[in-house]
């Protein structure tokens, strides 16, 4: 990269101003309806729209003072959060046998396993509301939601998992089977520790698209709201900046989740180190 | 691995086989009569609304995913190519970061932008350029724009993870043999990324044949798309007129990944 700067013809340089003004007009294109978005949850006019009447916190106070988004946050959480478990017991189980084989379809198992994130959601939706309310005859849930959207999300973790069980070097389970490890202490102390952050990072994503899924959700969730379904009602009849403040509030939230993703690690490889240098001083 | 098998089969695989079944059955009084006939595709073939929004949808789909892989390209060669190592990554995480609050108010927020009272207009009629706002919303290009902005990372993303791998060296190889830069990019770049391009295709186009939201919020009737007829004939419980779309739909797309197959397998071939 050094040597672009010191080459680059008058040509170059050209291309290069140019480009950089288009990175530059790309990100305001991708910014401009979320600084919007913002910006109307300080509006104090009802309209949820320009013009900017006023300055106010006040919609933010009524965020938290509302019982619909209240409960809406907390199915979205419930949602999520079997989502998580399911995807990533799931998604974990079936990474393994596609990596290390023993399947007795292996291309159709792949197709089957990760058509879910290709095909539109609504293909999904359509396809287990027929099968709910048509053949199964059961009541639309939280559950049904659950199972839509663990569809979508369990191929993730799947694929996650499998890329580091790719790289993964099985000599290290062969020598712990050399050494007296039976086949659940080689998965608990050797394989689990090793594919552990794929599977974090699968949970998480899980949790991330849960949390806005709303193309499957809306066809299977019945009565129950989720975040995104409760946006959605309140869209239709035209929003206040309430639900600008909500998502102010959602978007806070996962860049936080996000830098204590990239923190938690780097904090836990820390403290290791400074715990091993420490030991064998105790000793 | 016996328990995801059920799974997937039970929650996956079942309903696509009932989606066939129900496409070829007929709805009566709210309930399906399992009379096979090809009924539905008849009537979708004989409304002209509904060849109508077959058209349109597919001119739709075709229309953004041609702009955003034409807007996402230049970008990515610009950030792969351009940017300093270490600030790739953030400008990478920047062009995520929508994703991070609600699909559907970014969707939402495009009425104050395109809107009469919107930030295009406003500004417009502020600088004196026009008298009476112009009318953005509640049309086909609306949807492409918006399905643009709502796709672009993903083609950025797929694309510049291609871009990334490639030696810049042999651009500059070629443009010493003699090679315009433009033949350069097209002779020596452009081949090595297809895999990516093909993968940012398929990311980009098979979603937004499913889209029902964006047209809704801001298509108006003129921007109605597939998904959204789907979504009313299960709103008056009409199952096998929606399975007979969705089977549609559905044939389509496995279609699409047939022929990407066979152009991301020749590039195998070579063992590039």
């Amino acid at each position: 990269m050094a040597r672009e700067a010191g080459v680059l013809s008058g040509r170059g340089k050209a291309a290069r101003g140019v480009l950089s003004g288009y990175g530059a007009f790309v990100y305001v294109f991708l910014f401009t309806p979320i600084v919007l978005l913002v910006l109307f949850s300080f509006n104090a006019s009802e309209a949820g729209s320009f013009p900017i009447t006023g300055w106010t916190l006040g919609w933010y106070r009524q965020v938290f003072g509302d019982p619909d988004i209240q409960d809406a946050l907390r199915t979205t959480l419930k949602v999520g959060v079997q989502v998580t478990a399911i995807s990533v017991v799931l998604g974990t189980m079936a990474a393994f046998p596609l990596v290390r084989g023993g399947l007795r379809f292996p291309a159709g198992f792949r197709v089957a396993m990760t058509l879910p994130i290709m095909i539109p959601g609504i293909l999904i939706g359509i396809s287990l509301l027929i099968l709910f309310t048509n053949v199964l005859h059961v009541q639309l849930t939280q559950q049904t939601a659950v199972i839509g959207q663990s569809l979508y999300t369990t191929p993730f973790v799947l694929l996650l998992v499998a890329a580091r069980l790719e790289g993964f070097d099985r000599n290290l389970e062969r020598a712990a089977s050399d050494l007296g490890a039976n086949a659940f202490n080689r998965l608990r102390y050797i394989v689990l520790p090793l594919i552990f952050p794929a599977i974090l990072a699968g949970a998480l994503f899980a949790f991330t698209l849960s949390f806005d899924e709303f193309v499957i959700t809306y066809f299977i969730i019945g009565s129950s709201n989720t975040l995104p379904i409760y946006i959605y009602t309140q869209i239709k009849y035209g929003i206040t900046p309430e639900v600008n403040a909500l998502a102010a509030l959602v978007l806070v939230a996962s860049i936080a989740l996000l830098l204590l993703a990239f923190i938690l690690p780097a904090g836990y490889r820390l403290v290791r180190k400074l715990t091993r240098r420490a030991a064998p001083a105790a000793a | 691995m016996v328990p995801v098998a059920v799974y997937f089969g039970l929650f996956f695989v079942v309903p696509f086989a009932l989606i066939v079944c129900f496409s070829f059955w007929v709805d009566s009084n709210y309930t399906v009569v399992h009379h096979w006939t090809i009924e539905n595709y008849r009537y979708f073939a004989s409304q002209s609304v509904y060849v109508h929004t077959m058209w349109s949808t597919l001119w739709v789909a075709l229309a953004s995913t041609a702009i955003t892989l034409g807007l996402a390209f230049p970008f990515s060669y610009w950030l792969a190519r351009y940017v300093p190592r270490g600030l790739q990554k953030l400008l990478l995480v920047l062009v995520i970061v929508p994703f991070w609050t609600s699909y559907l108010l970014r969707v939402y927020s495009w009425l104050n932008i395109l809107g009469d009272n919107g930030l295009i207009n406003t500004t417009l009629q502020k600088l004196g350029l026009i008298d009476q706002p112009l009318s953005l919303l509640y049309h086909r290009w609306t949807v492409v724009v918006v399905l643009v902005y709502l796709y672009f990372p993903f083609a950025a993303l797929t694309l510049y993870s291609s871009i990334d791998r490639f030696d810049w060296d042999q651009l500059l190889a070629a443009m010493d043999l003699g090679a315009s830069p433009v033949t350069a990019l097209r002779r020596i770049l452009i081949p090595q990324i297809r895999p990516g391009i093909t993968a940012a295709v398929i990311f980009v186009l098979i979603p937004i044949l499913g889209e029902y939201l964006a047209p809704q919020i801001v298509g108006g009737t003129d921007g109605i798309m597939i998904g959204n007829q789907i979504d009313e004939f299960q709103k008056y419980a009409l199952y096998a007129r929606a399975a007979s779309l969705s089977l549609l739909v559905a044939a389509f797309i496995v279609l699409l990944l047939i022929l990407f197959r066979r152009s991301l397998g020749t590039r195998e071939a070579y063992g590039a």
